[in-house]
């Protein structure tokens, strides 16, 4: 892969916020309250860029499976145009919560809302949370938000509802490309784990020490340093008041 | 509006710690702070918030599966886009609304491998899950748009019940009627609107008498009903059968004028078959070479989902490498698969001087496949291990004073053949030297014979099909073809040396980025590359598709064509598609009277097919006949069509033109906007429907989709819900047309059954599926309730036979019937293959003439530079020193005309950009984010820039899909309520806008392709300036 260091990233091309609101909702009872006492499992994801087509299946399934509110999202795509000295590339980056072994919004959350649990998924108690902030400033990772009908930070969990279950995330299971893979990390004949083995990996900005679970195939230079939000040509703003100023039946 | 500017972008992204959430901004963390978080709604669970529980467990340890009784998981087919995926619909039982979609794990187009049939409901359930990784495996997805369009069948801008115009025709203005009025009113006709009397169904259809008794050819005056579909989703067989059969109209058309013609006609032209327009998709699995030009896989195309899984495999884990050749960069590169995959910008409009320059270097290099060109009939190539042939070696008269001038020489001619349909060709035998009927050549022909054999005791000049298309492409020379497409010389050596370096695993393909002036010749030209390979028919090669079980057949079960009263349409097309100019009144009487009979009055099209544009264009001209009342299902044409808006606005607001609209659709679109009545219809998995992949697929497969969900519709006085179906029942029952009514269906003995409801027609076409071949398996109780086709078990019951219930249920149970994967191939070669000889040459083109000027078309692949439809150039009239850029309608990922109000992506992707190249930019002082105006010879339209470097040069690209004014983008008023305009659904560009009409022609039009008739969407000529 070229890393020219001079190349740079031209713009974004897509990426921002909202969801609708009024899914049906079961009542919640014990799924996901906490993760088994000494899990053997340790759940991590492996994205392979090469088979990362952007297509946002993944950025929509989740905000569908976990009724995220309008204008946020859990994960997106980011789409990005290269200048790879006159010819023009595209670059996609899904970005997610990275589940770190380390992680620095659990160090910085004072009521202890934010943890991780036994099998290294980093979650958010929305009872204990006092919407603070402190976490969505600690993540380098712009992975989190404060939900804005909760008022409590919100983020991805790896659908744990759905893996407490034996399911995949909703993500990865509508990945059309087949690039997210996600599985145990302790299971030495796993998916992930036999990736992590057959090729080279990276992390996002390994420099922090956050000793990320989210392990990204084909990820070069020149989105390693970029991942700390992207302007987007449209306001969240913009998008809720032109969503918002009609009204039918 | 904020601003994207490069000095932005660079320093946003590299400040450290930048606050910005994935794009969306930090306000809402202050206000929560503000707060607190005892003032939020309480999620139901306090780790997974709002997530409803999962639809099944599966045990890590054990596999078992346990189901959510609370919810069900239906099988069935996404109308998002045209591709039509198998999806799998999770719905909650106690408020019936849908959770969630993903992919149904049967279907080949949206899991890679997709399940054996015969596997359980509930052992799938196992294998998409966690346990044992098995569901990375067996993962059936949705796109952005399939997980997001749900929320279409919650639209508040729905029409629920049906509307009729109280203001003028287009004003907005609306009232709801019952359904009894609706039929009795478009049935009657009478003054409906106080504008004076409108004739109806009932005076509109006569069979018998003929609109014009001076040119019969026009046919009867049932002919002055003109239907208009979007595409085969499933329904449009049953429309068909109102309008067609039993109606006796014979315009009906769907949308493909204004979507992809020009490349099926291409492919028509070169698979031989005029009628059915095949066409070929790559065997992406194996294929190791992919050229496509104007077609971007994994970024659009059909199949949208397919191609990008096939693609995303084929450059990480596969042999693929593939170029993509198109004005504009799109997510079908991608960096992470390095030189796998590879972007060559070209000039719009031009794309078949690069394949015509292709096909030059790849004969003149001997590049070709000898071997499977040479064959001179399909049992010889059989032999020699061909699963396909040509008629490249087929002779050509090629005498211009001969009245068989064009036309293949006929074995008959050398007293080789009888004359008639059992007429042969002729080629030059290679051993012999001699001309024999190619059906008794027993050897490879000559490929290239520039010569003449003796016809009736004269020398008569011959060419063989591959001479002329050698002789056609040396018309330029490749520094000519480069000039024209702006490809250097090297870059399309280089194409075609790759190529031909992959024996027959290398395929081009190509799409929408065709439809333009000269689509047709582009698409022949580019798809005549795989001739030269031979790849038809090959593992890795090309395949025409794997074909369906019967559906709406004389099927197993039923026989859903046949019905008393049934109608043979008769007459010209309103479209002027698949007719010669030549067989009209017009132009006999013309020639009677002694004047040149060019050019026609408006142009025809002889082996043209479902011309959409031309419908309209012929509707509102009343050419070559005028129309009394149009019906539009479900398509957009006032959005679709480029230049229609701005030419036949005007036109179509007048009720003195077309007397009568109805639309039947679930929303105003731009094009409902106009109509004199609305019926409401189903919405996605509401719909019955039975359909198929389009493209792309190797094995059997139908596509089958039922009620999983009910309609929040008004009902008819049966109880149906109000939607294309019940209203064209209602219709025909009322007008006594025969198909509909007691006895309308028979089954394999001869007894009738009725067709009062959708489902007894839909269901009986499943019975046919179900039966086709071997009958499948019978569903049990626990797949019908996991499923929730036990929903729908009453009207099964009701319906069908006994011994037909449950077979039908396992069908609607998994979506649909799928002919297993291991069916695709029988050793190297393709186990469904297309059976017609590629056509190097093709007679019928090269025998028809332009109706405008008389001119003859080229019977082989040839550069033609855009042009109006009397072939005047188009830059002789819009010169380039005026119109410097060129503008390209490109594909959304996520966005397709009709989903415009889907929430989630209106978030992700609210609107679209003018996007200009950095050079061009730079010279007219244009910045990322400055507000801009695209003017061209017909419109303007304003928009935001986006400045790239992954768009060629003069180009100026505009996503298709945005800037509407219809679908909730306009304020409507309907009895005392008002829809009030939501402005996202405006927000954006529409490119058709800027389309054009055509200054040859008389009439109002729309600039089409010269030979087929498709809308010129692309190359619109254009000039752009700061705002």
């Amino acid at each position: 892969m070229n890393s020219d260091r001079r190349e740079f990233l031209k713009f974004a091309v897509g990426g921002a916020a909202l969801s609708a609101v009024g899914a049906a909702v079961l009542p919640g009872d014990s799924v996901a309250e906490a993760a088994p006492a000494k899990s053997q499992h340790r759940w991590g994801m492996v994205i392979d860029l090469r088979k990362c087509i952007g297509c946002e299946a993944c950025s929509v399934a989740c905000s569908m499976e976990n009724d995220v509110p309008l204008g946020e999202f859990r994960t997106i795509v980011s789409t990005y145009e290269i200048d790879t000295g006159g010819q023009a590339r595209r670059a996609t980056l899904p970005r997610l919560c990275n589940h770190c072994e380390n992680p620095p919004c659990v160090e910085v959350c004072p009521t202890q809302a934010t943890y991780k649990r036994d099998d290294g998924i980093v979650v958010i108690d929305n009872t204990i949370c006092i919407g603070c902030g402190y976490c969505v400033q600690a993540c380098p990772y712009d992975a989190r938000f404060i939900n804005p009908e909760t008022h409590t930070a919100d983020k991805c969990n790896f659908c744990v509802q759905r893996v407490d279950e034996g399911l995949l995330p909703a993500c990865v299971e509508t990945c059309v490309g087949g690039a997210r893979i996600f599985g145990d990390l302790n299971d030495p004949d796993s998916e992930v784990s036999r990736l992590l083995q057959e090729y080279p990996t990276e992390v996002l900005k390994p420099e922090m020490g956050t000793d990320p679970r989210v392990y990204y195939i084909g990820l070069s230079d020149y989105l390693q340093a970029k991942v700390d939000g992207m302007p987007v040509p449209w306001s969240k703003e913009e998008i809720l008041e032109g969503m918002t100023d009609g009204s039918a039946n | 509006m904020k601003k994207l500017t490069r000095r932005d972008f660079i320093k946003a992204a590299g400040a450290a710690g930048s606050l910005t959430v994935f794009g969306v901004g930090y306000a809402g963390t202050l206000k929560g702070i503000s707060k607190g978080w005892w003032a939020g709604v309480k999620p139901h669970n306090k780790i997974a918030g709002n997530a409803p529980q999962p639809e099944f467990r599966v045990d890590p340890q054990s596999g078992e599966v346990t189901p959510n009784p609370d919810q069900y998981l239906a099988n069935t087919v996404c109308v998002g886009c045209t591709t039509l995926c198998g999806v799998r619909v999770r719905v909650d039982k106690k408020s019936g609304k849908v959770l969630r979609v993903s992919g149904n794990p049967y279907h080949i187009l949206s899991a890679d491998p997709f399940l054996p049939y015969q596997t359980s409901i509930k052992e799938g359930y196992k294998l998409l899950s966690g346990y044992q990784d098995s569901g990375l495996k067996h993962r059936s997805t949705a796109c952005g748009r399939g997980n997001a369009v749900l929320d279409k069948l919650y639209d508040p801008y729905r029409v629920l019940t049906p509307l009729k115009r109280i203001g003028p025709r287009g004003s907005g203005k609306w009232q709801p009627i019952s359904f009894e009025q609706l039929v009795k009113e478009t049935v009657e006709g009478g003054d409906l609107f106080g504008e004076g009397h409108v004739d109806g169904l009932r005076a509109i259809r006569d069979v018998k008498t003929l609109i014009d008794p001076n040119a019969p050819e026009l046919g009867p005056k049932s002919n002055q009903l003109v239907f208009i579909a979007g595409f085969k989703e499933g329904r449009l067989t049953f429309a068909k059968r109102f309008s067609v059969l039993s109606f006796g109209s014979i315009n009906f058309t769907g949308h493909r004028g204004n979507c992809g013609l020009s490349m099926r006609a291409g492919y028509a032209a070169l698979l031989d078959d005029w009628k059915g327009y095949p066409h070929l998709k790559p065997d992406f699995r194996n294929t190791e070479f992919l050229l496509t030009i104007g077609t971007a896989p994994g970024n659009a195309g059909n199949p949208f989902k397919r191609s990008g899984k096939m693609v995303a495999e084929g450059r990480s884990d596969g042999n693929l490498t593939y170029v993509v050749v198109d004005p504009v960069l799109t997510n079908s590169d991608s960096i992470a698969a390095g030189s796998r995959s590879r972007w060559v910008p070209v000039k719009p409009g031009t794309d078949g001087a690069l394949a015509m320059g292709m096909i030059r270097w790849i004969l003149e290099n001997k590049r070709y496949n000898e071997h499977f060109l040479s064959q001179p009939n399909g049992k010889v190539a059989q032999v020699a291990g061909e699963p396909s042939w040509s008629n490249a070696t087929h002779l050509v008269i090629v005498d211009e004073k001969r009245p068989d001038f064009g036309k293949f020489l006929r074995g008959s001619q050398l007293g080789q053949a009888k004359a008639g349909a059992k007429d042969t060709f002729v080629v030059i035998d290679k051993a012999s030297g001699q001309p024999v009927a190619h059906s008794k050549a027993t050897g490879p022909a000559e490929l290239f014979y520039d010569g003449s054999v003796e016809i009736d005791g004269q020398l008569v000049a011959v060419k063989s099909s591959l001479q002329l298309l050698l002789e056609e492409a040396r018309k330029h020379t490749l520094e000519a073809y480069s000039q024209a497409c702006e490809i250097p010389v090297a870059t399309i050596v280089e194409l075609a040396d790759e190529f031909t370096s992959h024996g027959r695993k290398a395929v081009a393909d190509c799409h929408g980025g065709t439809m333009h002036s000269s689509g047709f010749y582009t698409a022949y030209a580019a798809v005549m590359l795989n001739a030269l390979v031979g790849n038809l028919n090959w593992k890795g090669g090309t395949s025409s598709g794997g074909g369906r079980y019967a559906d709406v057949k004389p099927g197993p079960r039923y026989n859903m064509v046949k019905f008393p009263g049934k109608v043979k349409p008769k007459g010209a097309r309103v479209s002027r598609r698949g007719f010669p100019y030549e067989k009209t009144t017009e132009f006999k009487k013309k020639k009677e009277a002694g004047q040149n009979p060019y050019p026609a009055e408006e142009p025809w099209y002889p082996f043209s097919f479902a011309i959409q544009p031309e419908y309209m264009n012929g509707a509102l001209n009343g050419y070559p006949y005028p129309v009394k009342a149009m019906i539009f299902w479900n398509t957009n044409p006032l959005y679709g069509q480029a230049g229609l808006y701005e030419a036949g606005k005007k036109a179509l607001s007048d009720p003195k033109r077309v007397p009568l609209i109805i639309a039947i659709d679930p929303f105003i679109n731009e094009t409902s906007a106009f109509a004199d009545y609305i019926v409401p219809d189903t919405v996605l998995y509401e719909t019955w429907g039975a359909t198929g992949p389009w493209a792309g697929y190797l094995t059997k497969v139908n596509s089958v989709r039922w009620p999983a969900v009910d309609p929040p519709l008004a009902k008819t006085p049966d109880g149906d819900p109000i939607c294309m179906e019940s209203y064209f029942i209602a219709v025909a029952k009322k007008m006594g047309l025969g198909g509909f009514g007691d006895k309308a269906i028979p089954d394999k003995d001869g007894t009738w059954y009725p067709l009062n409801h959708p489902e007894d027609w839909h269901l009986r076409v499943v019975a046919n599926i179900a039966f086709d071949k071997s009958p499948v398996p019978d569903a049990s109780d626990e797949e019908m309730a996991l499923t929730g086709v036990e929903r729908i078990q009453d009207k099964i019951k009701a319906v069908l036979k006994p011994e037909e219930q449950r077979k039908v249920a396992y069908v609607l149970a998994r979506g649909g019937r799928f002919e297993n994967e291991d069916k695709s191939y029988q050793g190297e070669w393709l186990t469904h293959r297309y059976g017609k000889p590629m056509q190097i040459y093709n007679e019928k083109l090269g025998t028809s003439k332009n109706s405008m000027n008389g001119k003859r078309f080229v019977g082989v692949p040839t550069w033609a530079p855009a042009r109006f439809a009397d072939e005047t150039p188009l830059v002789e009239v819009y010169k380039p020193a005026d119109w410097p850029f060129l503008m390209v309608s490109t594909k959304s990922q996520l966005t397709s005309a009709p989903v415009i109000g889907t929430p989630k992506l209106e978030a992700l992707h609210p609107y679209n950009f003018v996007v200009l190249h950095e050079e061009d930019a730079k010279r007219l002082n244009i910045k990322g984010g400055d507000k801009v105006r695209v003017t061209s010879p017909a419109a303007s339209v304003e928009g935001i820039a986006s400045v790239r470097l992954g768009i060629h040069r003069g180009v100026v690209g505009i996503e298709h899909g945005y800037g509407h004014w219809g679908l909730g983008a306009r304020r409507e008023s309907i009895g005392n309520k008002v829809w009030h305009a939501s402005s996202i659904r405006g927000k954006g560009v529409a490119s058709n806008l800027l389309g054009l009409s055509d200054p040859s022609r008389q009439g109002i039009s729309t600039l089409g392709g010269f030979v087929v008739g498709n809308n010129a969407r692309q190359a619109i000529p254009v000039k752009v300036e700061k705002a």
